[in-house]
């Protein structure tokens, strides 16, 4: 690392400018890169806690109204939550917002991944919870448009994929790694085909059922996004069946695709991504983030995160030569 | 609207930063021949005070358009560096270099002092907590733009993150070795000059070696302890112009920008 140069005189100056020593990127495979990202949505949703509008009251009657429609074994703690968090707004929503901040430094901080990536599977089916009323999967308000199964249980989900552990190896895909493939392909099954599920429940297909959910993303948008979504919502206006049949289809080949021979698997996976893209443009609007008020990016960035891990990790990284991986472990930094 | 006390400990998270960025300019001593130019802490002194200043009122220092007028420089500056880079390193540049975050830095910048609603009167920020009276933020115009510099700046962020936890930046300066070192070793250096530069024993006991930082941020003045010259303030000098302390720097205000970015959306 010591590299030294003398410097004197006008060429030695002319050399100081922008003539520093590029050193070499600590290494990232596969799992870690995704771990970064899951870290840098968790640092996006704690930015975006701080908004606003999380310190006014509507912060807690957006996480009362998730209660509605729930059994009142999930919905009276939600009530009591939303309650809570009205009374101790700026104090509350602080706590929340630097709990999503530490989670995030701490999965990108090699030393704490571990206890952060633990962390936020706790705190991710608190969310899930009390804040987004187990993402309206038992009262029929999810759509695979809305974010369901709920944005944040997918949080918790690839926490544990990408938990910095080797039960399989050489594992089939960077999400076989910590589980073992055949847990992992259970969890993509179970997760796509709910989103079937949720596609073609009746209040998701009913005439003006997407059309209606697009065209409520509109408000305060920028103009291009407002266009797109206008133009997706005519797309789709009195089609809601028709458009719920395509879209579970799609879902339904999606689920099946991980059991796949590797091909076939990364053509639906990148089917996956495609659809996740779509889900957040026009159904999710980019989390209307751009409209303010978003507490989270919403599912379409984790759905796509989430698929690139099951991505055949021969297509993604190289085989660690051994002495690397043991120098990498030496210090730390195996994660 | 965002706590006033929150903005005030950004604010002053800011001026730390200012603060360590003028200390490592002071003790690199880039008047003295043999030191170096450090544009990156230059950017971040100036970066820092105007955040702060956007941050909280009382703190304002300068009209936007003279804001505007820095950072564009500096965005051309760390522009003209990230296209030097690339040419040499491809686009490992983009994220491997150190030049890049501040290429985004900048160009944020440049486009909040832009894109800011004016305020109502006289030519300075007013601060994000106390416009229109105080009743609520200032908002920025092409909310789009905001996002996509506030995604690319968590990105760096995390990535910086990673990095310095990775190792790849030391809490202290190289270790000069008085012996004949080639800069070919050194790719951007041997870029620069195209020649061996040479470090002799004399010299580094005089404190005129220069020892090019693993950041590039800085170099550091270097004297090998034991030898004359050494000693607590060594210690304190390494310390500062560690690469370290320059990624830490950028964490805070790659956060912090990212933040003011998006509660300005």
């Amino acid at each position: 690392m010591s590299q030294v140069a003398v410097t004197g005189g006008r060429t030695a100056w002319r050399g100081r400018l922008g003539t520093e020593v590029q050193p070499a990127v600590a290494r990232l495979d596969a799992r870690r890169a995704l771990q970064l990202v899951l870290a840098a949505i968790w640092l996006l949703d704690a930015v975006l806690q701080y908004q606003s509008f999380m310190f006014t009251k509507a912060f807690g009657q957006m996480l009362g109204s998730t209660a509605a429609g729930n059994p009142s074994l999930v919905a009276r703690p939600i009530t009591w939550d939303a309650t809570l968090v009205e009374h101790h707004l700026v104090l509350l929503n602080t706590i929340f917002a630097t709990i999503q901040l530490l989670l995030g430094l701490g999965i990108a901080f090699r030393p704490t991944v571990r206890l952060a990536l633990a962390a936020s599977i706790a705190w991710s089916l608190g969310v899930w919870w009390f804040g987004e009323g187990l993402g309206g999967v038992l009262n029929g308000a999810a759509s695979p448009l809305n974010g369901a199964p709920g944005a944040v249980i997918i949080y918790a989900l690839l926490a544990v994929l990408l938990w910095p552990a080797d039960r399989q190896t050489p594992a089939p895909f960077t999400a076989a790694r910590a589980v073992g493939a055949q847990v992992a392909r259970a969890l993509w099954l179970v997760l796509w085909l709910s989103l079937a599920y949720f596609a073609l429940t009746p209040a998701n297909r009913a005439p003006q059922a997407l059309n209606g959910m697009i065209a409520g993303m509109e408000s305060g948008q920028p103009g291009w996004l407002s266009a797109i979504d206008r133009g997706a919502a005519a797309l789709v206006a009195n089609q809601g069946l028709a458009a719920s049949i395509v879209l579970a289809v799609a879902l339904v080949i999606i689920a099946v695709g991980v059991y796949l021979p590797a091909p076939a698997a990364k053509a639906t996976l990148a089917l996956a991504i495609v659809v996740a893209i779509l889900i957040w443009v026009v159904g999710e609007a980019f989390g209307a983030i751009l409209a303010g008020g978003a507490t989270d990016p919403n599912s379409g960035p984790l759905l796509v995160l989430l698929a690139l891990t099951y991505w055949p990790v021969t297509a993604m990284t190289a085989p660690v030569p051994p002495a690397d991986a043991a120098a990498a472990t030496a210090e730390g930094s195996a994660v | 609207m965002t706590p006033a006390w929150i903005l005030d400990i950004l604010a002053a998270l800011m001026l730390v930063v200012a603060a360590v960025s003028a200390a490592r300019l002071v003790v690199a001593r880039p008047w003295r021949p043999g030191s170096v130019f450090t544009d990156t802490d230059v950017a971040h002194l100036l970066m820092a005070i105007a955040m702060a200043g956007m941050l909280a009122s009382s703190l304002t220092t300068l009209p936007n358009n003279a804001w505007i007028a820095i950072f564009g420089v500096l965005t051309a500056w760390f522009g003209y560096r990230v296209l030097r880079d690339a040419s040499t390193s491809g686009v490992r540049a983009l994220a491997g270099g150190h030049c890049a975050p501040h290429l985004v830095h900048c160009g944020a910048m440049v486009y909040m002092f832009a894109a800011i609603a004016a305020p109502a009167a006289g030519g300075g920020m007013s601060g994000m907590g106390a416009s229109s009276g105080g009743s609520g933020m200032q908002t920025l115009r092409y909310p789009t733009l905001a996002f996509v510099f506030a995604l690319i700046l968590v990105a760096y962020t995390i990535w910086d993150l990673d990095q310095l936890s990775g190792r790849r930046y030391s809490m202290a300066t190289a270790r000069v070795s008085p012996a004949v070192v080639p800069v070919a070793a050194v790719p951007a250096m041997a870029g620069a000059d195209g020649a061996t530069a040479t470090l002799s024993a004399a010299q580094a006991t005089q404190g005129s070696a220069v020892s090019s930082a693993p950041s590039g941020a800085v170099a550091a003045e270097h004297v090998v302890p034991g030898e004359p010259g050494s000693g607590n303030g060594s210690a304190i000098r390494g310390f500062l112009l560690s690469p370290a302390i320059t990624v830490g720097c950028r964490i805070a205000m790659g956060a912090t920008m990212a933040f003011m970015l998006l509660i300005m959306i």
